[in-house]
């Protein structure tokens, strides 16, 4: 069982892991994560959906703790997860808005563009993809990014080795004065969504963010993931992932996510030192 | 009347010194000779009268199988407990018994009440380390000819692990669908090791497998698969999801980094063995001093796993000691307090005070009074006094109750109650034919024994509703 099928490096950091869970590709909608467990004294780690082949579910796993760094070197194709469960937290219900932009800065972000890409081109959208990157050695192999589905692809790098120079921020704003953008997708980097939620506090379009936040459960059941929302209390696994950018109390988002900062240390350390 | 023994066994109780870095079991219970000393105690009152049996929501007949523990057969006192009850070793450890059985027992008008629960854990434990429980049920399920329908379970708790051992002692194919990676509900992660040891539970649920049950992990109805396709599936569908959701303090800082709703501090724990952390991958953090805002079961197990933890442990609760035991099993209280559990009583928190970084600090509250007045649980009703204290804390756990998790509203269109509770008839059924509820999601909060009952009543009733929709009743 969730076999992995698949296993490509993306860039230095970041991979493309595939894994047989057919019971989560049935009725995966975009805007809806799974939970993996990779082994039974594992962590259970929610990641986004990149890829549905058939009954094979592909995520892009950035090499940053415990988990991820242990999943890219111990699991080849053929080895199993102990568990993968989805799909989570509500699809986001999309409409025609007309010009819609996705945006992403990091592997989750990444990731969700390719399956709300597709949906939002079916529905008749126009859509603008903006993926940024420190530089260009971090651009993903083409087939990896929502460049075949988009009607607009951009390219950023920080550093201006590939594409646009800057951040999807600010390539967001050249557009914002340009063109009449209904709707914007964005996720990735925590920091920068907010910076997104204020850099569109006055906008008259739809601004939706991926809030990525620590979970346990992902059902509700435990309150882990839980985000000030508009004021009260929202659930990111059940109520979310995907809210109104400008709704998120985006301090306690971030401060919610260095919760386990110190631990996780000793627990990547001493794996890295067997 | 003069014969009956008024004090009652004690069982053996892991010492204190022990108790503090380890989360084993803390009661190990009677050997045989005191369980045959204890179950001598009993006056075997007539079973149409017994009081003990009719306080149990599972209707254990227990004045039946306490004789057969005096005579020495405990494989017949086995079978007469598995005539009511399938987890014997569960609910001998977990149930309130001072609520149900053992309240109601003759001999408390004299002396202590008889320990049912202990006799009964006995019992069951004797069964399963000698191989007798599965004989019992291979026995059991083998009087049924041939399959009489097919059933989805949705939830591996009490309750739904009760509907399924029983749907299949009466015959049907049962497909039990569980969210989590791992069965067992609250017993799995809410209950801590110390009061239930994994071992046990594993087992417990092994024996439902060995069955024929298949439980399907990681499936969450409502998003994996719909409701409305297991009803095209199965002949009926019973929903035992629980009352999964933690109520959260609507007060300032509750925000704050190490304020923990005690849902996520047992399931760190208990079902991902942070306290085994980095052998095991789940971090908890907590600092010196947690402080546990609740009175109930929740609460008495957050505070001893805390301490179990290395931090000091203080339940903050807005009443007294006296209505805490109506709320959290007497065992748990008391073990509690000897284990050095801090308890300050008639404070309601107000404020969680955080550190520059956001981290918790301590929490401010209110200090509270009884009037004299009783609320409709029979607990007195408490007026704040406008005055207030503040007590240092660097980890809190709110342990103030739960509601139904509504993961499954959200797909399925049923009717629910206002406060999330499913709503079902008489029968159990809800507003969809062929749909069943029990535990938690339509009692709210309650406990294991009655999510059991509700399993076993369940099945009951989807056995009549299958036969007559097949025509064959
Ligand atoms: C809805 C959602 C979608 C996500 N999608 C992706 C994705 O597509 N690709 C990807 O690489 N990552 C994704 N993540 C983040 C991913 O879950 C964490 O990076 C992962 O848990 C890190 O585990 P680790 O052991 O490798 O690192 P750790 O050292 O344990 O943690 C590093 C950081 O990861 C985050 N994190 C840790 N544990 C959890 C947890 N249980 N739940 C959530 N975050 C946690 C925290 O920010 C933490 O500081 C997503 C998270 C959410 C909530
Ligand atoms: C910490 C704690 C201590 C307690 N101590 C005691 C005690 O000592 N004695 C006592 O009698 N009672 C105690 N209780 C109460 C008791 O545990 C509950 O009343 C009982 O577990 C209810 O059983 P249930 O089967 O209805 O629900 P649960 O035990 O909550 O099980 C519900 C199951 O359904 C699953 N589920 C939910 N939604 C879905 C879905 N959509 N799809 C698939 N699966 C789903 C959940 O993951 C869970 O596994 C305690 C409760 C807590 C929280
Ligand atoms: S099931 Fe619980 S309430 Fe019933 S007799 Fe046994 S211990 Fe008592
Ligand atoms: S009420 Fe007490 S004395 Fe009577 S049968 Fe039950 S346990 Fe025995
Ligand atoms: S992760 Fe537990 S409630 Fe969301």
């Amino acid at each position: 069982m969730f076999r992995v099928t698949m296993k490509e490096d993306l860039n230095e950091q970041d991979y493309y892991l595939e894994v047989e869970a057919p019971h989560v590709s049935r009725h995966w909608r975009p805007g809806q994560f799974v939970i993996i467990v990779t082994h039974e004294r594992g962590e259970r780690v929610p990641m986004s959906v990149a890829t549905i082949n058939g009954g094979r579910v592909g995520m892009f796993i950035k090499k940053l703790g415990k988990t991820s760094v242990e999943l890219y070197r111990d699991f080849k194709v053929g080895s199993s997860l102990y568990a993968v469960a989805g799909p989570l937290g509500r699809p986001l219900k999309l409409e025609s808005y007309g010009t819609v932009v996705l945006a992403s800065d990091a592997v989750c972000g990444h990731a969700e563009q390719l399956g709300l890409a597709q949906e939002l081109a079916k529905l008749g959208n126009k859509v603008i993809s903006i993926q940024t990157f420190k530089t260009e050695k971090e651009v993903y192999p083409e087939k990896y990014l929502a460049k075949k589905y988009v009607d607009e692809h951009f390219i950023t790098t920080l550093d201006g080795t590939a594409g646009y120079k800057g951040h999807y921020i600010d390539l967001l704003r050249e557009l914002l004065a340009r063109r009449e953008v209904k709707a914007v997708f964005a996720g990735g980097v925590l920091a920068n969504l907010k910076k997104l939620a204020e850099a569109t506090a006055g906008l008259n379009a739809r601004v939706y963010a991926l809030v990525r936040t620590i979970m346990v459960d992902g059902t509700g059941m435990c309150g882990s993931c839980r985000v000030r929302y508009n004021g009260v209390i929202a659930y990111a696994c059940r109520d979310g992932p995907w809210f109104d950018a400008r709704l998120v109390d985006w301090d306690d988002v971030l401060r919610r996510d260095a919760r386990f900062k110190k631990v996780e240390k000793i627990a990547l350390d001493k794996y890295l030192a067997r | 009347m003069s014969r009956v023994v008024k004090k009652r066994f004690t069982p053996k109780v892991l010492p204190v010194s022990e108790r503090l870095r380890s989360f084993g079991e803390v009661v190990l219970g009677y050997d045989y000779e005191t369980s045959v000393r204890e179950a001598s105690r009993c006056l075997r009152c007539p079973l149409w009268f017994a009081p003990c049996s009719k306080a149990c929501p599972l209707r254990v007949k227990v004045p039946a199988f306490l004789e057969y523990i005096v005579k020495g057969d405990l494989e017949a006192a086995a079978r007469k407990v598995y005539e009511d009850n399938l987890f014997p070793s569960i609910t001998g450890r977990v149930c309130p018994q001072e609520w149900f059985c053992e309240g109601s027992c003759v001999v408390s008008k004299i002396g202590e009440s008889v320990s049912v629960g202990l006799l009964e854990r006995y019992v069951g434990d004797y069964a399963r380390e000698n191989g007798l429980d599965e004989k019992i049920l291979a026995e059991m399920v083998s009087k049924n000819s041939g399959v009489k329908g097919r059933v989805a379970v949705v939830g591996s708790g009490p309750a739904g692990l009760s509907a399924a051992g029983w749907l299949r002692l009466r015959g049907y194919e049962v497909v039990v669908y569980e969210a989590l990676h791992r069965p067992g509900g609250v017993l799995a992660y809410g209950i801590p090791e110390f009061r239930l040891p994994r071992s046990v539970l594993d087992h417990e649920i092994k024996k439902v497998e060995n069955l024929g049950v298949e439980i399907r992990l990681n499936h969450v109805v409502g998003k994996t698969v719909l409701l409305s396709e297991l009803l095209s599936e199965y002949d009926a569908v019973f929903i035992g999801s629980g009352a999964g959701t933690p109520k959260l303090l609507n007060i300032p800082g509750v925000d704050l980094n190490n304020v923990y709703t005690a849902n996520e501090f047992l399931t760190r724990v208990n079902l991902m063995r942070a306290h085994l952390f980095p052998e095991w991958d789940t971090p908890i953090s907590v600092g010196k001093t947690t402080l546990i805002i609740g009175g109930g079961n929740t609460a008495m197990d957050a505070a001893r796993v805390a301490l179990r933890l290395g931090s000091k442990p203080v339940v903050v609760y807005r009443r007294d000691r006296e209505d805490m035991l109506k709320t959290a099993r007497r065992d748990e209280v008391l073990h509690a307090e000897e284990e050095g559990v801090e308890f300050r009583y008639y404070l309601q928190p107000v404020e969680f005070l955080g550190d520059e970084n956001g981290f918790v600090k301590a929490v401010r509250f209110e200090v509270m009074e009884p009037l004299n007045e009783l609320d409709e649980r029979g607990k007195k009703k408490i007026v704040g006094t406008g005055r207030y204290v503040e007590i240092p804390a660097d980890t809190v756990v709110i342990a103030i109750g739960l509601e139904p998790n509504r993961l499954l509203m959200e797909e399925s269109g049923l009717r629910f109650n206002e406060d999330g509770t499913i709503a079902v008839d008489d029968h159990l059924m809800m507003s969809l034919p062929g749909v069943f509820a029990g535990g938690d999601a339509i009692r709210g909060e309650s406990t294991v024994v009655e999510a059991m009952a509700d399993g076993k009543r369940a099945a009951e009733e989807i056995d009549l509703y299958v036969r007559r929709k097949k025509g064959l009743a």
